[in-house]
């Protein structure tokens, strides 16, 4: 009689061997990645902070707005837009809320609110809901369009759906002449603070999202993608520089949480442990584990109890799925019309 | 098989999670074989900036110099002479 194996959890972080691609190394009781962490240094981290002062207390007066914000109206987001504010007043915000046709009421209400209490410019930006819905329909029901590495970062609705957002955002921030993309991405979610877009690597990431949304099945890629004449040889090298200031300042999501709610947040109270704006994530979530067999935000919380940003007990929390949450039913519906 | 591939291939392995099984030739496309994407693509430059103590200037961030493990070598190689 064959036994499985039994499957055994990281000693520091959230990562357990049953999760394909996870090993834990038999001496150390580690993961990979804890086995090879190296946290970033304090001077490291000085620096983030002298280079983001200097790039946003005098940003280049090239366009309409200093920075693209993309503003989902969840706690992160809501935070780092009233902290952009707080820390550089002069600062021109176009703050973009991408309207993926499942964003909860109260996300639209704290968006709003965060860019009247910041004097931020809102922008809810819409594509056509039926073929949006048609294309994340798509997403659930794809195997392997995205590279495996991506799939330990979001599920294969997430990063269509960041997708969409980041380049969308960064044709705004082309075309208004706009210097600066911010995106609160946590520091599990990305490992660079600053990228500077090259018109080389914009065409490189155009392609790449197209070749994604190709092997879904998309056939209308082209309202999903940066518009071409942005990046053809010939049209200006765009000055954008991306930034992502959860790598920069510190990440405490509590803290976070209490100061929105002082400042008029509404909790939205989403069954869902991971979001606290989009109705479609409890469901994208359970259809990436149903595929592949791993939850969409392990790798994210694991990296943030690996860099002292999270408590192990608090991450291990929120990759307990709630197969009652409501959303999951009502998604799968929408989605299979 | 070079220095520079070893080490790509021991990065993709622990950081971007290419299977054991997927063999790649030297100019077989790290993105069409969905090994990396844009996300993994930096990791990958800042971990070659800090393995090589060198600068990579975000104009070369093109397919031609790292997409295939032998674009990879290359610009290391052209980056470490200076």
């Amino acid at each position: 009689m064959s036994m499985a194996k039994p499957s055994k959890t990281c000693k520091k972080c959230v990562l357990d061997s049953k999760t394909p691609g996870i090993s834990i190394n038999t001496d150390t009781g580690l993961c990979q990645f804890c086995d090879h962490f190296t946290p970033v240094t304090k001077e490291k981290k000085a620096e983030y902070r002298a280079r983001m002062d200097a790039l946003l207390t005098s940003p280049p007066q090239q366009g309409q707005y200093d920075v693209i914000f993309a503003l989902s109206g969840g706690i992160d987001s809501s935070y780092t837009l009233y902290r952009l504010k707080k820390d550089y007043p002069s600062l021109k915000i176009l703050a973009v809320q991408f309207d993926n046709g499942f964003i909860s009421e109260t996300a639209l209400e704290n968006a709003k609110k965060f860019c009247d209490l910041t004097k931020s410019t809102y922008l809810r930006l819409t594509l056509d809901q039926t073929v949006l819905q048609d294309t994340f329909s798509k997403a659930a029901r794809s195997r392997d369009a995205y590279p495996g590495s991506a799939k330990y970062r979001a599920s294969d609705i997430c990063n269509t759906c960041i997708s969409i957002i980041k380049q969308k955002i960064i044709e705004l921030a082309v075309s208004t002449k706009s210097p600066y993309v911010i995106f609160a991405f946590s520091p599990g979610q990305t490992d660079a603070p600053f990228i500077t877009l090259t018109k080389p690597f914009l065409v490189w990431m155009r392609k790449l999202f197209d070749g994604n949304l190709k092997a879904m099945g998309v056939t209308e890629r082209d309202t999903y993608l940066i518009d071409a004449a942005y990046i053809q040889p010939g049209s200006p090298d765009p000055q954008v520089t991306i930034i992502h200031p959860f790598l920069v300042w510190d990440y405490d999501k509590p803290t976070f949480k209490k100061e929105c709610i002082r400042l008029g947040w509404i909790d939205p109270d989403l069954k869902d442990h991971n979001s606290s704006n989009c109705l479609l994530n409890a469901f994208a979530i359970k259809n990436h584990l149903d595929k592949y067999q791993i939850h969409s935000y392990a790798y994210d919380m694991a990296a943030l109890v690996r860099q002292g940003a999270m408590k192990r007990e608090d991450a291990l929390k929120k990759l307990t799925i709630n197969e009652s949450d409501p959303s999951i039913q009502e998604v799968q519906r929408k989605l299979n019309r | 098989m070079n220095e520079i591939h070893e080490d790509t291939l021991h990065f993709l392995k622990t950081e971007g999670f290419l299977n054991d099984k997927i063999s790649l030739k030297e100019t077989d496309s790290l993105t069409e074989t969905g090994v990396i994407d844009s996300i993994i693509l930096l990791q990958l430059v800042d971990f070659l900036e800090n393995k090589y103590t060198i600068e990579i200037p975000v104009d070369m961030l093109t397919p031609e110099n790292f997409d295939t493990l032998a674009g990879i070598s290359r610009t290391v190689k052209k980056l470490k002479k200076g």
